[in-house]
């Protein structure tokens, strides 16, 4: 657990190559490998899986993601 | 191809560098109001504005039957030869190549 002050920009850099879980505006989940993102909080995943109220509903190798349709990026706490 | 995919990966520095990779091939675009484009990208700009030639529109929409009230997702689809894509209205785009299934 990190105690010291970061700024989101710090924890952007972190996670990259992390597998993380991008939420849309509209709901929608992307779950993938973070290639990288920039001040626009677009983003490049890739092994994307695209999740619908929970369902599996396609599968794209690399994809783009829209900053502005986006709601939060997510990654998974690295175990020590 | 994966391995094509994996090599236009590591020249990746920004996001906007995948859109530039992907000039030329053919492009799955998903977009509000639950539309889907495949076409092949022949230009775009900072703001995801793009121009895609041969493109396949395919429009879902969710059908209720008055009497049944049985839910139907209805595809439609057309085909046009050159068509310019006005970027906010852009949520995903995937060089088609990259995925195993087409």
């Amino acid at each position: 657990m990190s105690s010291t002050r970061q700024t989101p920009s710090d924890f952007l850099k972190q996670i990259i190559h992390r597998p993380v879980v991008v939420k849309l505006n509209s709901g929608v989940d992307y779950r993938g490998v973070l290639v990288c993102l920039d001040g626009f909080m677009n983003i490049v995943l890739d092994q994307t899986e695209e999740y619908i109220n929970g369902q599996l509903k396609a599968k794209y190798g690399i994809a783009f993601l829209r900053g502005n349709n986006v709601l939060y990026i997510s990654a998974q706490k690295r175990k020590a | 191809s994966r391995q094509q995919a994996l090599a236009s990966l590591a020249s990746i520095e920004e996001p906007m560098d995948l859109i530039r990779v992907s000039l030329d091939e053919i492009v799955h675009v998903k977009m509000r109001n639950e539309r889907e484009l495949r076409g092949r990208l022949h230009a775009f700009d900072s703001h995801l504005n793009m121009v895609l030639g041969d493109v396949e529109e395919t429009v879902t929409t969710l059908e209720i039957d008055e009497e049944t009230y049985e839910e139907v997702y209805k595809a439609t689809k057309r085909t046009v030869p050159m068509l310019f894509v006005r970027g906010d209205g852009v949520i995903l785009v995937s060089p088609i190549g990259s995925s195993q299934a087409a």
